[in-house]
């Protein structure tokens, strides 16, 4: 069962592959995901495409074990236990939801500094799923 | 917060009609071996019967219901309106996630309200147990950002998970209060003849139950439940017709938050909830002090200690401590969740606003038995769907 269809993943690879967000033309508030109005002006739909520094702070997190995994990800669960699922505030201000790795579990702190790294995310379909996830930027945690 | 509570709000304050929930019905909830439109009916017909009235006074039908084409069929409206012996009255679904029972409540109070209608059935229902595991969590993360929070990872326990982190990182909350809340809520459910699980538990079961999402453990979630709730809701002239007793709607409020949890600026509240009861409370001219209990969505046992907070009982963390003192108790300072809450009594998706309608009448009336909730003449239902966006809250009283 596809989930999210080829042609839907690929709409926002912009997004997985390179963190490309809307700079808003008025009030130059940071877009990720892309919005169709500004989520900090709340006017304009004027947007300049920005890519994003993939650097980012845990904002908070968890360790997804058991029936807690989506579909896409059951399998993981099953082969390699638990995974931690974060939610990064990147340095220009959007906050993403992403999986953390390269870090255990017990490692995981909120406040950690964290940057992107693109991942198999999953495989569907008979293709595997190319995305963003994100590592400790201190060697120390890992 | 201005927008909602302007001036469209402060007119439809001054010209709507008074509203009643005239009866409520509900099957129990749990495992059911029949469809969502048939435990639909079950709940409907027990509505009614309390009612006193006849099928045929109903002049429009609103259903919540998430899940029906999981069962391959949609289009539930005409399918229960003819099974009401009503084909002819309009009847819709409403959708807005696991809040779907309080805004189909909502849109039924507004219409009568507005003098479109005198009498309407409310009906909330769900059957989820056909399916397995993984394919039910699917179709509920279908109520999250799909493309960029299922997608990176994270569920519904996620994302909760990662709300019930936050709030501990900020305000201290402990595993063990979160567990208080399990606890208490099983308690309640205890006296429910209708509720998914009668099973007593203890702050150290909770603690030492498997681990779902970290910090979230089997115990601080709710279950997948099947069943079906109603609610007649009528004008006061056409309710005094049937009853002395009469329960009013006293507020109406319906607010959304952003739909993804990473647009929040706070993932440790749910900025719908204090919109939403701002306007209950606005429009009912009651005091949160005026509030005999509450029905909240607990989901989680994170949501329930959330959803205290942002509707003003405590200060903003303090829910974990109150409800570990015993606050809110059902013979405490501020009974939450009588029934057992979503947590014991259970979650059919659909039914689940509705069915926290159904609590408020049986407490109202004084027909809870074991679990009433002493004296109790004023009460509030708080819905929320998927991480908060969206919430549907609503205050009651009884009229005498």
């Amino acid at each position: 069962m596809a989930y999210v269809s080829i042609p839907l993943y690929k709409r926002t690879i912009p997004q997985r592959y390179k963190l490309i967000g809307l700079k808003c033309k008025r009030c130059g508030w940071i877009n990720f995901p892309p919005k169709g109005i500004c989520k900090g002006c709340k006017v304009s739909s004027e947007f300049e495409k920005v890519k994003l520094s993939g650097k980012g702070t845990i904002y908070s997190y968890t360790v997804i074990t058991a029936a807690a995994a989506p579909p896409e990800f059951s399998k993981q669960e099953k082969s390699g236990g638990s995974y931690v699922v974060a939610l990064i505030e990147l340095d220009e201000g959007p906050r993403i939801v992403a999986q953390l790795v390269n870090c255990k579990p017990e490692n995981v702190r909120i406040g950690m500094r964290v940057e992107s790294t693109i991942r198999k995310i999953y495989e569907d379909e008979g293709v595997v799923r190319y995305g963003f996830k994100f590592k400790p930027v201190e060697e120390s945690l890992k | 917060m201005n927008i909602l509570l302007g001036e469209p709000f402060r007119k439809w304050c001054k010209t709507m009609r008074k509203v009643v929930l005239l009866s409520t019905g509900s099957t129990k909830y749990g495992r059911i071996d029949v469809t969502a439109r048939e435990a639909a009916l079950t709940a409907a017909k027990e509505a009614v019967e309390k009612a006193g009235i006849e099928n045929r006074e109903i002049q429009a039908l609103y259903i919540s219901n998430v899940f029906s084409m999981t069962e391959r069929q949609g289009h539930l409206g005409p399918l229960i309106a003819t099974s009401l012996g009503v084909p002819w009255i309009p009847a819709l679904t409403i959708e807005t996630a696991c809040a779907s029972g309080g805004t189909a409540f909502r849109e039924a109070y507004a219409n009568v309200a507005a003098g479109f209608y005198d009498c309407v059935l409310v009906v909330g229902t769900e059957k989820v147990s056909h399916l397995d595991v993984v394919t039910a969590t699917t179709y509920f993360s279908y109520g999250s950002d799909y493309q960029f929070e299922a997608v990176n990872g994270a569920s519904f326990p996620g994302l909760y998970a990662a709300m019930a982190r936050a709030h501990m990182h900020q305000y201290g909350t402990t595993e063990e209060q979160m567990a208080s809340v399990a606890v208490k809520n099983h308690e309640n459910a205890l006296h429910n003849p209708k509720a998914h699980f009668h099973k007593k538990i203890t702050v150290e079961d909770v603690l030492k139950s498997r681990v779902i999402a970290s910090p979230l453990k089997l115990y601080d979630c709710c279950p997948f439940s099947d069943g079906a709730s109603a609610a007649i809701v009528a004008s006061e002239e056409f309710a005094k017709k049937y009853t002395d007793t009469l329960i009013y709607v006293m507020g109406s409020g319906r607010a959304t938050s952003p739909a993804a949890l990473f647009d929040r600026e706070n993932m440790a509240s749910i900025p719908a909830t204090n919109l939403a009861m701002n306007q209950a409370l606005k429009q009912a001219k009651l005091s949160r002090k005026e509030i005999d209990f509450l029905e909240v969505h607990d989901c989680f046992t994170i949501a329930e200690i959330m959803a205290i907070e942002d509707l003003g009982f405590c200060e903003k963390g303090e829910g974990g401590k109150i409800s570990d003192e015993g606050v809110t108790a059902r013979d405490g300072e501020i009974p939450v969740n009588p029934s057992g809450g979503l947590k014991a009594k259970g979650h059919p998706v659909g039914a689940t606003g509705v069915g926290q309608i159904n609590e408020v009448y049986e407490q109202l009336m004084g027909e809870a038995g074991k679990r009433q909730v002493e004296g109790a003449m004023t009460a509030l239902t708080h819905n929320i769907g998927a991480t908060g966006g969206t919430c549907s809250l609503h205050i009651f009283r009884r009229g005498d």
